[in-house]
């Protein structure tokens, strides 16, 4: 062909389409490039000699790297693991589907298989079926949601607003992190008030280098930790600058103060970071999972998270991602799965690519739904943001599926999203930080984003935050701060999310506060799907908040909007 | 504040282990809501001393609101009775850890990074966690992967 060819004007409108922008590119089994079905995985297999794994899926003891070795010792039950591996992987798979098999019936088979094999298991399962199998294997019966709030300028009052904001929209965890770092302090705190302006109980975390994450956890500055990274490779996972035993050890210490707290990890990280060891993504993705259950973790964000660009662009990637949310799942841990990171410019895909998790409903369907436009999200912009806000809850009603969000009027977003502001502003003068001005407040409960808002000083702000590390402020200094500028029910809300950590309810499996503050995990909210007519299913008073949208006419009269 | 009198006759320590009390994580779970006299703070207080009222009254310092070694080994019982026995060890070796001052933690993780420490060095933080703290669990963990990083070649050259 020459480039003079002459084109079509189907071809020419196919061009302009947004999907087109997206990268795609052939499988590179060599590399690591591709998603779940690569000749160089191994074949599954285990032999156990006086209770020790000696070979795992083809490999002898001695010539285990540090996964396979954490993994045989820590992961897979030694005293079920033969009878497990026996099953074949079809059997496991019909087994998942099948809602005469309970989820515990699952887990028996589950705690004894190795990596090769659950690669094997999922391999046999089609989109659909993971689906169904997702349904019943979600640890927690109430499923929930995660915002991101975040700001370009990193600007603590938008921070508090946007928190507020998507409280009470229903996120019942919200995530930030900074574009410069020295700011954490300030914005961990914004975030913290942020969030028990909108509902009681919702907990928050701020991303940082993992022993300035435990810091901030520390003081209770913030509610839980998110970002401690696994990977699927020892040499990936050594320039993380970790092992699996600092990372166990981490998971204690966080345990240690009555801090929740999950592991991160996704496919894609080791192709990305150029060692995959010529094995699929998602082979590697499972060592993960299974190094996060060795180390006795609750749970895991996965779902590719900030690499879905690597399996998206592969044949069957996205496939490969339900695979292996299905998978943290199916081994008994929380699942936070995705749906955060964009990763495509067509309106289509980014809504065919969260389906999977939003239909049959994970412990947070989104692990970071940006709460704002996405020239704010600092996660690199999210799949779903704070302009998809609507059309989410029309996916919800239209389907009858809940995704943890709903409807609020402006009055009442407007009303939050200033009370936040002011909140902060108390907070800050009762620490002696920089003043929140008026002027900022006024903005702020109107804005969209940062660049609705007059810019603060970004010197004296760095320069209080380091003050707060220097001074040893605490969340309880939060407490008395909201206390005394009269924010006293957001007081007791902030000392009640303070004082989980006194008891550990918190610590088990996929546990949140409702806002309640009811401790809700899978111990006392066990998912209890059973087929048809059985387990979550909203109705009631949710389905009735599901029903509400900003545009619903009046049934008796088309002309009245009901809202 | 009138409650805060009648704390004494229950602090007697030693009275009861958590693995004498007798717990169903059907019955028992959440232990804020249903089980409350079990908690105490690292401090022996109750959990329902930690109030507004004592809050603001400066009765409640930032030591108030961590967990008590007790209480983590409370929920490993009830993390293994639901199943996870992994997240039961997990429970296990923070009791061990709620007794470090958090530099020690922090410092202790820093050293179980690759190539952060020589095989010495680990033995080392496994005995003082061992002696110094009781820790054994935790110390077991540092040992093993002394052993896993010397056969991989990432301990410190």
């Amino acid at each position: 062909m020459t480039t003079s060819a002459r084109r079509s004007k189907r071809t020419e409108a196919l061009e302009q389409r947004p999907v087109n922008l997206d990268g795609f590119v052939e499988e590179w089994p060599e590399v690591g490039m591709v998603a779940m079905d690569s000749p160089y995985d191994p074949e599954p297999g285990v032999r156990v000699e006086d209770g020790v794994i000696v070979e795992l899926d083809g490999k002898p003891r001695a010539e285990f790297d540090f996964l396979d070795q954490f993994i045989a010792d820590h992961a897979i039950d030694v005293d079920a693991t033969e009878q497990a591996m026996a099953i074949p992987a079809v059997d496991i798979a019909h087994l998942l589907i099948d809602p005469r098999a309970t989820r515990r019936d699952v887990l028996a088979v589950t705690r004894g298989l190795t990596p090769a094999k659950l690669l094997e298991v999922v391999k046999t399962m089609n989109v659909v079926e993971m689906m169904m199998a997702l349904q019943k294997m979600r640890a927690r019966r109430t499923p929930a949601n995660q915002a991101h709030a975040t700001s370009a300028r990193d600007n603590p009052v938008q921070v508090a607003a946007d928190a507020a904001e998507a409280s009470l929209r229903g996120f019942r965890e919200l995530e930030t992190t900074l574009g410069v770092v020295r700011y954490a302090p300030l914005v961990a705190i914004a975030l913290q008030v942020g969030a028990q302006a909108g509902t009681p109980g919702v907990l928050t975390q701020c991303a940082l280098e993992e022993a300035t994450e435990l810091e901030l956890g520390m003081r209770g500055i913030t509610a839980y930790a998110e970002t401690i990274s696994v990977y699927g490779t020892e040499p990936v996972f050594c320039d993380g600058d970790d092992t699996p035993w600092s990372k166990a050890f981490l998971a204690s210490a966080y345990a240690s103060r009555g801090i929740k707290m999950r592991f991160t990890s996704g496919t894609g990280s080791e192709v990305q970071m150029g060692n995959a060891e010529g094995k699929s993504m998602l082979y590697l993705e499972i060592r993960c999972i299974l190094v996060t259950k060795g180390a006795g973790v609750q749970g895991l964000q996965n779902g590719s998270i900030s690499c879905i660009g690597v399996p998206g662009a592969v044949p069957a990637g996205i496939r490969a991602v339900l695979a292996e949310n299905l998978i943290a799942s199916m081994v008994d841990l929380e699942c936070a799965s995705g749906n955060d990171q964009s990763f495509s410019h067509s309106d289509m895909r980014r809504v065919a690519r969260l389906l999977p998790q939003l239909l049959p409903g994970t412990d947070f369907v989104c692990s970071g739904y940006s709460s704002t436009p996405n020239y704010d999200n600092m996660f690199a912009g999210s799949n779903v943001d704070a302009e998809d806000y609507d059309d989410w809850n029309v996916l919800q009603r239209d389907l009858q599926v809940d995704g943890g969000l709903r409807h609020v009027p402006e009055a009442e977003l407007l009303a939050v999203r200033n009370r936040a502001a002011r909140a902060l502003q108390g907070v800050f003068a009762h620490l002696g930080l920089p003043p929140i001005t008026g002027r900022e407040i006024e903005a702020v409960t109107y804005a969209h984003g940062s660049k609705d808002l007059p810019p603060r000083d970004v010197l004296e702000d760095l320069k209080a935050a380091q003050s707060v590390l220097d001074r040893g402020v605490t969340g309880l200094d939060i407490v008395k701060g909201l206390d005394a500028a009269g924010f006293t029910d957001m007081a007791h809300s902030l000392l009640a999310v303070l004082r989980q950590r006194v008891s550990g309810d918190l610590l088990h499996t996929s546990a949140i506060l409702t806002p309640e503050l009811e401790t809700l995990s899978a111990v006392n909210d066990t998912n209890d799907y059973a087929g048809p007519g059985t387990g979550y299913r909203p109705s009631g008073a949710r389905w009735e908040e599901m029903k509400r949208l900003r545009h619903v006419v009046s049934a008796q009269n088309p002309e009245r909007e009901v809202g | 504040m009138q409650r805060r009198c009648n704390v004494t006759p229950l602090t007697v320590p030693g009275v009861t282990t958590p693995s004498q009390v007798d717990l169903d994580p059907g019955r028992d779970y959440p232990l804020a809501a249903r089980r409350p006299e079990l908690l105490k703070t690292p401090t022996g207080k109750r959990i329902d001393e930690l109030t507004m009222e004592a809050v603001l009254a400066g009765e409640v310092a930032p030591e108030d609101l961590r967990i008590a070694p007790e209480t983590l080994r409370l929920q490993a019982r009830i993390a293994e009775q639901s199943g996870r026995p992994q997240l039961a060890q997990n429970f296990r070796r923070a009791a061990e850890l709620t007794a470090l001052p958090d530099e020690l933690v922090l410092s202790i993780y820093n050293s179980l990074r690759p190539r952060a420490s020589t095989k010495q060095q680990l033995t080392d933080i496994a005995d003082e966690l061992e002696s110094a703290y009781s820790a054994t669990l935790c110390a077991a963990l540092v040992r093993e992967a002394a052993d896993v990083y010397e056969r991989r070649n990432i301990l410190a050259s």
